[in-house]
């Protein structure tokens, strides 16, 4: 072999982006201290067919069996031009006009740029800053906004870190992650069937062999198994909708736009408005009803409160049936084509296929059709083989026996370092929650070096649900219901149970608590809220509000909420430090590896956990003492390993050598039962963990707590308008705003993450480079909404309404029902008139304030009104006569916006 | 001995992972003698297309990865004058950085469009079939080896027979015997859903034939009322749909030079 071409080294690496059980390996290849490509995991089949029991799934005559190798997906594949991505915060920054000892200057937030600082003076600030306002107004003054999503790391987490060090400060105001995946479930179904945690079936086991052999129809409902599972899981779901095609299993998607997965696997595809689901199930029940078609004797045994609901379905209660004709009004699906699907379901047996993301559960009232769903499906005998809700991602996450069988015959336990969403002390029972986070006795056992690490810290004292931060900081003051905890933290019991939290949804919580400050400084290490949650410009509006004296980011990159912090700390990516990974999602096997970093860190960037430790520092020994645990990164991998259970099968000596261990799976998985088998044959012995245990069409939690909820009530129903929401096509507000915005998770990024990847931008999806050569988000229209507005394929367009202007590219397609218009989540913000314009396509910063419901903390960013105009060549330069600073901006011409568009002068390419 | 690319259309789901593994590897990798680094952005050695087929809601999506063909009869190969592009012994035609003088005639030859001109350093550019690698232990050109679906694949000629027979290349009268094989390439489409204008119901069951010059294809509607003639080539049809009951309806002179969606066909009741 030529030198030239043999790498000097060959890692493992996860190309996970949603925490560090997502995704799974790949080989990263480097030499000179580079990396120069990046590959599929491929395993090694020889010792996989020995040691390993590779499944497969048997049906129909045909098979499915564990692949060869992970299936990269594009953000993996393409992730070394996000490494080396000119948007790379290289060393600290401090915006320029930002001075701790003198003038402030929050108005200039997204506007002023930044200067480059040293280490020891970005931490001291830092340091300074946190006593400061701790000493001034209490620890709770510091709001922690960390998360749960980003590169999946272990050792050095990308989230949480701050909340530890604030932790040992004395405390800190939580932002609570709402349900963001699950809004509608989890506000709504959970009423239905319990299903802890999160509403969505559970659980999932083995309902993919399940479903091959039993099922003949999948309803891919608001689900693109195409889209969202790449960011989670790799392309398995790909492979499984390909088998299911081959065994001859139909598929019809359900969804206002072809998307991806309908693209390349829909059998029949009924293209519905956003955001009227509720209205097609409603028909669907009315057909059943009228024509006596649902399983009456399962109903009979299974349900609560059935009578209820029939009289809504049937309009005994408010005089409108639900009848086809009444749905397609509202839907926009012929009313022949709901008839056809609803005894089609009738004569198959279905199952219905979800991978969260899409209008159908993050809308509007969202947990109406979440509802609604399960009721379709209790109608058809729910838990009976092939009767099913499945899901296309997050197989390990909340699943103790996975929906594909590839699970080990023990789960590695790699501990998690930080608890980025710890529920604040007295507000849930403590058997709810905690238990990834703090180390097992087993862990403990065989890794007692971890104990000081794991010390447990003083939980905090207050939170503010991430819907509401931006109102809470305006208006000083905020009151919502619920979300106490987020449901991640719950783990089943050797029963494969979960303690039910839907109760929690019913007290009223408010900001600030009784004698606690309001926040004054914020710390982020998830800076992408105007481009990911609800009412971006607002927020942008909240943190250029001079009540809050200083904000802090770490972050790899300089996007988003960056541009409003006043110090920035660089951050390296997974690929340059060293972890242990785990992958528990990617489904062909779940494996441990042994991760080194690929090059040296970028620029000055240091790892999430030491960007605090440097802060910690600052503080005083004790400080950094407590905060480390006394160990060092090489410590933390080498004890990881330990406390995980694999060192029992693979010393750490062979491990380092071998990279990686892959777990033999459970010989037996596909013996247990599938679903919720056990509940269809007896309900009684095994109850659901809703009240009465059965699936409650009528709500008893609701019906107690909140019976008068026009939003929610007990009984699930069509919602045209409320006081939370007018975003229907009836609405008045139709004059101004006539289309039904729509925004799923993005195809070729995972949420805000991998905008820069400069290939996948040069997919025209993506991107669309315009005439003024800068390249924008794609903006969907049907051909006959972009004629009657004069539109071009390619032509720089607004989408506006009373929050605000974002400016992206027509994308004139037949893949987008009439009346709406389309535009993927996650673009980078690139502020034209900070909190009002933006011409980076960052559709979130003009999605609706306000929540799912009045009482439900979730968030509606999707399914709401605007209205889409080209943009003329005079509006543009009156833009640039106006902003010229905003234009004048450095764009990178394959990456967008980068780093050297915010820094001031001489510091560039220092 | 040669080596082959094998595309199999259906089972192509867009990922766009041969595309970018193969900017993965030559943007910005130096690999001569085989090769030299490709732009960061701009060029395409290995191209997804993507072709959206039909009107609403009787849309679909196909996509073909495009390539080199290598072909057998090497047009670049031919027209180059500084004898910069060769055949390997595995067969792959490779442009030689060294030996390329930009002339730039075997870009305009290639019926394909695979090669790419690089401005910066004024040489021909095209796919390799990641020769580099092939020589140095690595068994598989990254496209094919990132493809998640085993849509691609690659290997020795005498080996792919199965799917080789009776596959297609693409633009087969250029006679250059190309050696990417693709099978599944979908021909054009008429479909449609017939229903009840009165009744508000589709009707399942109903028989419709089609007509082109004296071949007849036969569909009957499913269980949404959808008909579907798939693969069709390109020509000029009558389609009659009838169901027990209903008038019959004709369309005259559907032309596939376009996939046709004829949209919800309301069908009459007999009188």
């Amino acid at each position: 072999m030529n030198s030239k071409f043999k790498p000097d080294d060959t890692n493992i690496i996860s190309f996970s982006l949603m925490g560090p059980e997502s995704g799974g390996p790949c080989l990263v290849d480097s030499k000179d201290g580079k990396m120069i490509r990046i590959r599929p995991y491929y395993y090694d089949r020889e010792h996989i067919e020995k040691n390993c029991n590779p499944w497969k799934i048997e049906a129909r005559g045909k098979s499915f069996s564990a692949p060869d190798r992970v299936t990269i997906t594009p953000f993996g594949l393409g992730y070394k031009a996000r490494v080396y991505s000119p948007n790379r915060v290289r060393y600290p920054l401090k915006r320029v006009d930002w001075d701790p000892k003198g003038e402030r200057n929050p108005q200039n937030r997204g506007k002023s740029k930044f200067v480059r600082i040293s280490w020891d003076e970005a931490a001291q600030i830092v340091a300074d800053e946190l006593v400061r306002i701790r000493d001034t107004y209490g620890p709770e003054a510091v709001l922690c906004q960390a998360d749960m999503h980003g590169e999946g790391k272990n050792v050095s987490p990308s989230h949480g870190c701050p909340n530890r060090l604030l932790s040992l400060m004395g405390g800190y105001t939580l932002q609570m992650r709402n349900a963001d995946s699950w809004e509608g479930w989890f506000w709504g179904a959970k009423h239905v069937w319990g299903c802890e945690p999160v509403g969505e079936m559970a659980p999932q086991t083995n309902l993919y062999p399940d479903i091959a052999k039993h099922s003949d129809l999948l309803l891919f409902w608001g689900c693109d198994p195409e889209t969202t599972p790449l960011g989670v899981v790799s392309h398995m779901p790909s492979r499984l909708c390909y088998w299911f095609t081959e065994i001859g299993i139909k598929s019809v998607y359900v969804c206002p736009d072809l998307n991806y997965g309908a693209a390349v696997h829909a059998d029949k595809w009924i293209p519905i408005l956003p955001n009227t689901d509720a209205a097609l199930q409603l028909a669907i029940a009315y057909m059943w009803i009228t024509e006596g078609t649902y399983d009456k004797e399962y109903i009979a045994t299974h349900a609560y409160g059935f009578d209820k609901f029939e009289d809504y379905v049937l309009g005994r209660e408010d005089g409108v049936p639900k009848t086809p004709a009444w749905a397609s009004e509202k839907c926009g699906v012929p009313e022949w084509t709901i008839k056809a699907l609803a005894r089609d379901w009738v004569e198959k047996t279905a199952s219905i296929i979800h991978g969260n993301g899409g209008c159908y559960i993050r809308g509007p009232y969202a947990t109406e059709p979440a509802r609604l769903e399960v009721m379709l499906l209790a109608m058809r005998g729910l838990g009976k083989p092939g009767v099913h809700q499945a899901k296309m991602i997050e197989w390990n996450l909340w699943n103790r026996d996975y929906p594909v069988p590839y699970q080990g015959q023990f789960t590695p336990a790699v501990p998690h370092i930080c608890d980025a969403l710890r529920p604040v002390d007295g507000d849930v029972s403590p058997e709810i929650n905690m238990k990834r986070f703090v180390l097992s006795e087993a862990q403990k056992k065989r890794a007692p070096e971890l104990i000081e690490l794991f010390e447990q810290l003083p939980a905090p004292k207050q939170f503010i649900p991430r819907t509401l931060i931006h109102k809470a900081i305006l208006e000083g003051h905020a009151e919502w219901y619920g979300l106490q905890c987020f449901s991640s933290s719950q783990v089943p019991d050797e029963n494969n149970y979960r303690k039910p939290t839907a109760d929690y949804q019913f007290e009223k919580m408010v900001y600030p608590r009784p004698g606690l400050s309001k926040v004054h400084m914020i710390w982020t290490d998830a800076p992408c809220q105007v481009t990911c949650w609800n009412n971006g410009n607002l927020m942008i509006e909240a943190m250029r509000s001079p009540e809050i004296e200083c904000i802090v980011a770490q972050h790899p990159w300089l996007e988003n909420d960056c541009y409003f912090a006043d110090i920035i700390f660089p951050v390296a990516t997974k690929h340059e430090i060293p972890d242990i990974g785990n992958d528990l999602s990617s489904g062909g096997f779940v494996s441990v590896y042994f991760e080194q970093p690929c090059c040296p860190p970028v620029g000055e960037s240091v790892s999430d956990f030491d960007v605090c430790a440097r802060v910690a520092e600052k503080l005083g020994p004790e400080y950094l003492r407590a905060y480390t645990g006394n160990l060092t990164e090489e410590d933390r991998v080498r004890f990881f390993y330990k406390a995980s259970g694999c060192e029992e099968h693979l010393s750490w000596e062979e491990f380092k050598k071998k990279k990686i261990f892959v777990v033999p799976c459970k010989p037996d998985a596909q013996e247990l039962p599938a679903g919720l088998y056990g509940f269809y044959k007896d309900p009684k012995a095994n109850p659901l963990s809703t009240p009465t245990g059965l699936i409650e069409f009528t709500s008893t939690a609701i019906e107690k707590y909140m019976p008068d909820d026009p939003e929610r009530p007990p009984v699930p129903r069509w919602i045209e308008k409320s006081e939370s929401h007018d975003e229907r096509l009836s609405s008045e507000r139709t004059k101004n705003y006539p289309l039904l915005c729509m925004s799923n998770h993005g195809r070729w990024r995972m949420h805000a993450q991998c905008d820069d990847i400069v290939w996948n931008r040069e997919v025209e999806t993506m991107k669309i480079r315009a005439k003024d050569g800068y390249q924008y988000e794609p903006v969907w229209l049907h051909p006959i909404e972009a004629e009657k507005r004069g539109i071009s394929h390619g032509d720089i367009v607004k989408v506006f309404n009373e929050r605000g202007t974002v400016l992206g590219a027509a994308y004139v397609t037949e893949r987008l029902i009439p009346s709406t218009c389309y535009m993927d989540h996650g673009a980078r913000l690139d502020p034209i008139i900070p909190g009002v314009l933006d011409r980076g396509g960052c559709i979130n910063s003009i999605t609706p304030t306000s929540m799912t419901s009045k009482r439900c903390t979730g968030m509606a960013v999707s399914g709401f009104l605007v209205e889409v105009q080209k943009v003329t060549d005079e509006e543009m330069e009156a833009w640039k006569r106006d902003y010229p600073e905003a234009f004048a901006r450095k764009i990178d011409y394959a990456a967008g916006v980068c780093l050297d568009g915010w820094l001031i002068g001489d510091e560039q390419n220092g | 001995m040669a080596k082959v690319f094998t595309i199999d259309v259906t089972r192509c789901s867009g990922c766009y992972n041969c595309q970018l593994a193969c900017k993965d590897e030559h943007a910005g990798n130096d690999w001569r003698p085989y090769a030299a680094e490709q732009p960061l952005i701009g060029q395409f050695w290995m191209k997804v297309q993507e072709n959206v087929c039909g009107t609403q809601p009787k849309l679909r999506i196909h996509y073909i990865p495009k390539l080199c063909n290598h072909c057998e009869k090497a047009i670049c190969m031919e027209v180059c004058p500084n004898g910069a592009i060769y055949r390997r012994d595995d067969g792959l035609v490779v442009i030689s950085p060294e030996k390329c003088k930009g002339c730039g005639r075997c870009k305009k030859a290639c019926p394909y469009d695979a090669i790419y001109f690089n401005e910066e350093l004024k040489i021909s550019q095209k796919c390799t079939g990641c020769a580099h690698l092939l020589d140095n232990g690595y068994k598989l050109p990254r496209c094919v080896e990132a493809c998640p679906t085993d849509a691609l694949r690659f290997g020795e000629e005498s080996e792919m027979e199965d799917f080789i027979v009776g596959a297609d290349v693409l633009k087969p009268e250029t006679g250059l015997r190309p050696k990417v094989y693709y099978r599944n390439i979908p021909g054009k489409f008429i479909a449609g859903t017939v229903y009840d204008p009165m009744e508000k119901e589709v009707i399942i069951g109903a028989t419709c034939i089609l007509n082109c010059g004296g071949k007849v294809w036969k569909a009957t509607t499913d269980e949404y009322g959808d008909f579907w003639f798939n693969d069709l080539p390109i020509g000029v049809f009558d389609l009659v749909i009838s169901a027990p009951g209903y008038e019959y309806k004709s369309f005259y002179k559907l032309r596939t030079l376009k996939d046709i969606n004829l949209g919800d066909i309301p069908l009459d009741k007999a009188t």
